[in-house]
């Protein structure tokens, strides 16, 4: 355990060291880099570190770890380049569209949507502000111009006071909205789905939805204030503000919000599954129907070795074959030694079937003491 | 009138059966109350809860305080809260239309009850009064089933009333008549709990009441022996302790083999015998005749198989003996109910403590609708319409001259064979679907065409419904209040939950508006359910049915009351607080008929034993036909399925009629399990899909009936009726099964409800 | 909001009768409305009515959580095993082929597993699962073990089960026998060789003989 927690602390420490070196070279040494919000720049750097941390502690996990590696060897072999176009196709349909959570319901997907892309939209925003890979400056000769400056390099110039002006210097609060909406409606979900009043917890389900409130809040209160009341509060605003994004930063990598970079490893998975399918289908030892690919039940075979599950069927050997035709070479081979051969149907008709099996035998020796057809 | 208005295709695209919307996703709707009531499907009546929002039944919540099933449901009582909301609910009166697109076009109500009278009036004026026939239900309240009857008989001046209790409960009534001089179960399922053994004949209590199973295997776990008898290895036979593998039509010859055997052993109790019962000497040497080895021979059930039951059953202690359709619906049907009852007299148990006896009825209101008139030859009060003190004290309630009252009319089938003569000329139906339930209801569906008027009443469009002149728009069951008494005799309380929608009436306003409408409205101006009971109640005093000491209260603070119940004290005439009877025969109890002379519904007070003749069925196995064809329900469906077909789910668990059919014959006839196979009768042939298994005898064939049309399974089945009770042979009759060329041609047309 | 101790949930599938009430209400259930979690399927139907149904046992370790790569399948402390968290599951169905007794399923529309979670909804307030609630047989029974021992003298409840060498320890339990042979767990594997019967006489002092009861009968 030790051991993989180090193993996890030095890929923590190695991504936030990298995202520190990107942001001094970035801000170009720190020259555009903007001292106020050196608040946020530590808590990003934590959260960098948290996130790798626990990505790397959850994939020591032998089932994701066979996952991500299995992941991979499809994504760098051959075969990627065949499931390229499936891969773009789940990448936009799944997860950039969200499909299958409209699939849940509508008022579902467009809650995720929402927040899903106003909270893209705001780190995409904020993100490189914060670290200094991003700064506007007036063009000298053109004080109606800005020029965006990205990593320290000139990247398209626009006029102060155009409808592009307007969108970009108030992103942020297109993103609020967008955010504030998809959290409505998660609310109002939550508070009348009896399902979900049952199951749902207050740091999953209630607390990512009331952080995301009071950041986007906070934020849109610096724009009301700076733009309709002369600034009036505006220091308070902006710690408050502040509070709320630094507290969400730090619960990044251990509440909900990890799923955002767990999540799209389904897009691996998906492209695993589908390789595996092509390379044939595992048959149950019992009913002889296949019911899983091959390989996927080989990993899940091995997965449950390493995580110390007994599910061979040793035991089992020299009985069966006793009862099965006399140990020939036939049944030998068809018979099941690990419980996993077995399908789900098939498991859940040997659950019955053990049952009453039992009640079989508990009736044996009553009915061998009675003389039949006594009467 | 000589055929359907369009197209039946066409009727069906506009009218359904159409499957109920799918409900996922629904999860956010919270009830405005929930309603007490009971399951509208069979005779259990389970006790239920209805969600109800916006005058809208949207779910269902067990009932658990509700002692008979405590919460249990079958699938039909999960999902029975679909039917309400449904698109196909008629909404409006339809008169037949053949240019409108489904062959009938939407009237006002008010308009189709001056029509439907005026007819009735022509067609009386013309004919007479007795050329108008009228048609009940046992699924409808006690209320509505009182007051068709009175309606026949005071408004209409017909004798020609009857109802579909015929193709149900009439062998078990007519048996328990003759023998015990009432007709009702002696006991509560409660009782069953601590008994010896319980046989069953001829009830697949899985599928066909369900909850009554949680009893059986209750008193299984406190030792009771269970013995089942049934051609086919139903879900409650695959563990019971004693299984007989009963040759259809032949349960008469097993009861009296049975009982001879009995006899031989003196395992019965003479005793008893004497003291409460008659007539065992004639009995006993009716049995003689049938030595173990006939009986086996002529019931294809194995000796040994026999005496163990004659063992078990003999030297038992407390023991239930549970009987339904499979020994009913037979030419001969009474005999088997007979057959039954003397095993029962013989061990000398009934009345005593554990120790039962008793039918379990298959629709809703399958014991209050056969109480209270709407059979022909009854009135209310289970009193008969042929006696003069019965007809005068009826008369008296309704405030007619006994004169005036018709005498007994003739069973639903034999009105056909009256239409078909031309001797009936209109009929009015409420809650009867022949063209379903009916057997060879290709004869039916003909008769129906050559009436002048038929006038339906009912919730759906049914298939019965598709050759009506005029439908009127009735109500569901959870649209109005009333009584049923289920399966133990129990009254309970049907509660409203939700109003008709659109122009659709209670039932008992519509019969109420066309009594008006005729000019004869004294006697049908009822404001509620409540004042209908209250009728009721005096119309049943005196009777074997007594409901006169029960009341809509009394019913809700007790969760039922067990009829008898009397106002006023058989015994003194001093009023009382009378709550009931649940136990009825146990010895030493008083009833008005025996007077204190004994525990049963006679004069005397003694039971009767009846000698219970075996008979080959009508219509049996032949070289031409050599297959036994059985006919029953599946646990997902209804009756003649107007309600259960229209719902989704219970479509889904089970969506079409198969014929079961057992390996060993299958593979002699090619046939593989999924394979399109016909089976004929002389009647008819059908075209289904085959279901191989080894649960049935090889054989006999069984198909569900719910069906219509080209998967009627009463297409096949004969019209051959017991004697007295006037039941017809469902159960069994000769047919020959054979592999199909190919899907038949409903197959590309229907959905599978349809 | 928990699932109080003292109530456990006891399943007999010898008294089932196939009605299919528990799929119907399961259905009804507001955690997954519409679907039903239950399985109820025939052991065989071509040589047997015997039907089994199957609800998530709610191991005490499962292996549904333990192979789930996402961690998207907990046990609360009630020891309820809930459906998958919605934000986890990436539908890889590792658990689907792990668990045991063959409950959860993938509904690949939704990329997402849903399995039997004991109706949270109703059994968290104390109420029972629709299933037990309606089941006609009582094949399945919510209540406490008090009332299960005193209403079922032939039975006794057991929560161990066998697969292969593995031993896993749930919270719902099956009914067996309560005399000898006393099992102190249910072997699953053990059934490997068993078919469904015909007829499977369950008290039965009554002796048959033949196995099938229509081996007379001529056609």
């Amino acid at each position: 355990m030790a051991h993989e927690r180090v193993r996890a602390i030095v890929v923590g420490v190695i991504v936030a060291g990298c995202l520190a070196v990107l942001i001094v070279l970035g801000s170009r040494s720190l020259t555009h880099f903007d001292a106020a919000l050196v608040g946020y720049t530590f808590a990003t750097l934590f959260a960098a570190f948290g996130i790798a941390y626990r990505y790397a502690m959850w994939l020591q996990r032998p089932p994701s770890r066979m996952y991500w590696r299995r992941g991979w060897q499809v994504l760098v072999s051959s075969a990627a380049l065949q499931r390229i176009a499936s891969g773009i196709r789940r990448a936009v349909v799944d997860v950039a569209g969200n499909r299958f959570i409209f699939q849940r319901g509508f008022l579902r997907g467009a809650a995720h949507m929402s927040i899903m892309w106003g909270c893209i939209l705001a780190a995409a925003i904020t993100f490189p502000l914060v670290w200094g890979w991003i700064h506007f400056e007036t063009m000298p000769g053109h004080l109606n111009t800005y020029r965006t400056v990205v990593f320290g390099f000139p990247a398209g110039e626009f006029q102060i006071g155009g409808i592009l002006s307007f969108l970009i210097f108030h992103g942020l609060v297109w993103a609020s909205i967008l955010v504030l909406a998809g959290v409505m409606l998660a609310f109002r979900r939550r508070m009348i789905d009896h399902g979900a009043a049952a199951t749902q917890q207050f740091g999953e389900d209630v607390l990512p939805l009331v952080l995301l409130c009071a950041i986007s809040i906070t934020g849109m209160m610096l724009t009301v204030s700076y733009t309709w009341m002369r600034g009036y509060a505006y220091g308070f605003l902006a710690i408050l503000h502040a509070i709320t994004v630094i507290f969400t930063l730090l619960w990044l990598p251990f509440g909900k919000f990890f799923h955002i970079f767990q999540r799209p490893a389904q897009l691996g998975v998906a492209l695993y599954k589908e390789e595996a399918e092509q390379a044939g289908q595992a048959k149950c030892k019992r009913c002889k129907k296949p019911y899983a690919s091959a390989a996927v039940v080989r990993d899940l075979t091995t997965v449950e070795r390493e995580l110390g599950f007994r599910y061979e069927m040793t035991a089992l050997g020299p009985k069966s074959a006793d009862k099965e035709g006399k140990g020939t070479g036939k049944n030998r081979s068809s018979r099941a030694d690990h419980y996993q051969q077995i399908c789900p149907p098939c498991r859940r008709a040997l659950f019955g079937l053990a049952q009453s099996a039992l009640w079989s035998q508990a009736i044996e020796p009553e009915r061998e003491t009675r003389e039949p057809g006594a009467a | 009138m000589a055929t359907l208005p369009t197209e039946e295709i066409n009727t069906i695209h506009e009218y359904g059966p159409h499957r109920s919307a799918p409900i996922r996703g629904k999860t956010t709707d919270e009830p405005e109350r929930l309603v007490k009531t009971h399951c509208c499907f069979c005779g259990q009546q389970c006790g239920i809860q209805l969600k109800v929002k916006n005058n809208t039944v949207i779910g269902l919540e067990p009932w658990e305080d509700f002692p008979f099933n405590r919460g249990m449901l079958c699938p039909k009582g999960v999902k029975r809260y679909l039917q309400g909301s449904h698109p196909d609910r008629l909404k409006t009166a339809l008169a037949r239309d053949p240019s409108a697109p489904g062959g009938f076009r939407p009237i006002p109500y008010a308009e189709a009850i001056e029509k439907v009278a005026s007819e009735i009036k022509r067609i009386q004026e013309k004919y007479g009064n007795g050329a108008i026939g009228v048609l009940g239900g046992a699924s409808l309240s006690t209320e509505k089933a009182y007051l068709l009857g009175k309606f026949a008989r005071v408004c209409l001046k017909t004798p020609f009333i009857d109802y579909n209790g015929r193709l149900c409960m009439v062998s078990a009534g007519a048996g328990n008549k003759k023998a015990f001089g009432i007709d009702r179960v002696s006991s509560p399922w409660a009782d069953m709990i601590g008994t010896e053994v319980i046989w069953v004949a001829g009830s697949n209590i899985a599928e066909c009441s369900p909850i009554t199973t949680n009893y059986i295997w209750q008193a299984r776990e406190q030792g009771a022996k269970i013995i089942i008898q049934d051609p086919r290895i139903t879900p409650a036979a695959r563990t019971c302790d004693l299984y007989l593998p009963v040759k259809p039509g032949r349960d008469a010859a097993l009861f009296a083999g049975v009982l001879n055997f009995m006899i031989e052993h003196d395992w019965i109790d003479r005793e008893y015998i004497d003291t409460y019962t008659v007539g065992f000497e004639r009995v006993e040497e009716y049995c003689r005749a049938w030595p173990m080895a006939r009986t086996a021979e002529v019931t294809g059930v194995p000796e040994r198989s026999l005496r163990e039951a004659a063992e078990l059953w003999g030297k038992a202690k407390t023991s239930f003996f549970l009987h339904a359709r499979g020994i009913e619906h037979h030419s001969n049907g009474v005999d088997n109910v007979l057959g039954t009852i003397n095993l029962v007299l013989a061990s000398g148990r009934l009345g005593k403590p554990k120790s039962g006896y008793g039918t379990i009825v298959g629709q809703a209101n399958g014991q209050g609708g056969r109480e209270h008139g709407q059979k022909c030859d009854q009135l209310p009060g289970s009193r008969d319409i042929s006696i003069p003190e019965h007809r005068k004290y009826v008369a008296s309630v309704w405030g007619i001259d006994e004169k005036d009252m018709p005498g007994p009319g003739v069973d639903a089938y034999e009105m056909f064979r009256k239409i078909d003569k031309g001797e009936i000329k209109a009929l009015i139906a409420m809650c009867f679907n022949p063209v379903v339930s009916l057997p060879d209801n290709t004869y039916v569906a003909r008769a129906l065409d050559m009436l002048e008027l038929f006038v339906p009443i009912d919730f759906f469009l049914t298939e019965t419904g598709r050759h009506a002149n005029y439908v009127l728009p009735g109500s569901l069951q959870e649209e109005d209040e009333g009584t049923v008494t289920q399966v133990e005799g129990r009254v309970i309380k049907i509660n409203r939950a939700v109003d008709c929608p659109g122009e659709a009436r209670r039932d008992w306003i519509i019969i109420g508006d066309i009594a008006k409408a005729l000019g004869r409205p004294k006697g049908f101006t009822f404001k509620s359910s409540r004042e209908i009971f209250e009728e009721l109640r005096i119309a049943s005093k005196g009777g074997v049915a007594d409901y006169s000491g029960i009341t809509y209260e009394k019913i809700e603070e007790n969760m039922g009351v067990f009829w008898p119940c009397y106002s006023h004290d058989p015994k003194t005439g001093e009023p009382i607080d009378h709550l009931g009877t649940p136990r009825i025969f146990v010895p030493g109890s008083y009833n008005p008929v025996a007077k204190g002379k004994g525990p049963f519904y006679f004069p005397d007070g003694k039971a009767r034993f009846n000698v219970a003749e075996y008979r080959t069925p009508v219509d049996d196995a032949s070289t031409e036909y050599p297959l036994y064809l059985t006919t029953g329900r599946v646990v997902s469906h209804y009756l003649s399925g107007t309600q259960t077909r229209r719902i989704g789910p219970l479509v889904k668990q089970y969506p079409e009629p198969r014929i079961e059919i057992h390996s060993r014959l299958a593979e002699k006839l090619g046939i593989a399990d999924g394979d399109w196979a016909v089976c004929e009768t002389r009647r008819g042939a059908l075209t289904l899909r085959a279901q191989v298994v080894t649960t049935i005898r090889p054989d006999t064939i069984f198909i569900p009936y719910h069906w219509p049309g080209d998967k009627s399974a009463n297409r096949l089945t004969v019209a051959s009726q017991d004697p007295i009770s006037r039941i017809p042979q469902y159960k069994v009759c000769a047919c020959r099964v054979r592999k199909a060329e190919g899907a038949p041609a409903y197959a590309a047309v229907l959905e599978p409800q349809q | 909001m928990a699932v109080p101790g003292h109530l456990e949930f006891f399943v007999d599938p010898s008294r089932c009768i196939g009605c299919q009430s528990c799929v119907q209400a399961c259905s009804e259930c507001d955690t997954h409305h519409g679907e039903a979690m239950i399985h109820l399927e025939y052991a065989d139907r071509a040589t047997s009515i015997q039907t089994v149904p199957v609800i998530c046992m709610h191991c005490e370790q499962p292996t549904c959580a333990e192979v789930c790569p996402a961690d998207a399948i907990k046990r609360t402390s009630d020891g309820v095993v809930q459906s998958a968290r919605k934000p986890r599951c990436i539908a890889c169905g590792n658990c689907v082929l792990a668990c045991p007794f063959g409950v959860p399923e993938l509904y690949n529309d939704q990329l997402l597993m849903m399995k039997c979670d004991m109706c949270y909804d109703r059994s968290s307030v104390g109420k029972k699962p629709m299933c037990a609630t309606v089941c006609p047989s009582q094949a399945l029974f919510f209540g406490t073990r008090e009332e299960i021992l005193s209403i079922r003298p032939q039975s006794m409840p057991t929560n161990r089960f066998r697969f292969g060498d593995q031993t896993i320890t749930t919270r719902v339990n099956v009914m067996v026998p309560r005399k000898k042979p006393r099992p102190l767990l249910l072997d699953v594997t053990s059934a490997m060789n068993e078919r469904p019967q015909n007829r499977t006489l369950r008290l039965g002092v009554v002796d048959q003989g033949e196995p099938d009861p229509f081996a007379e009968v001529k056609i």
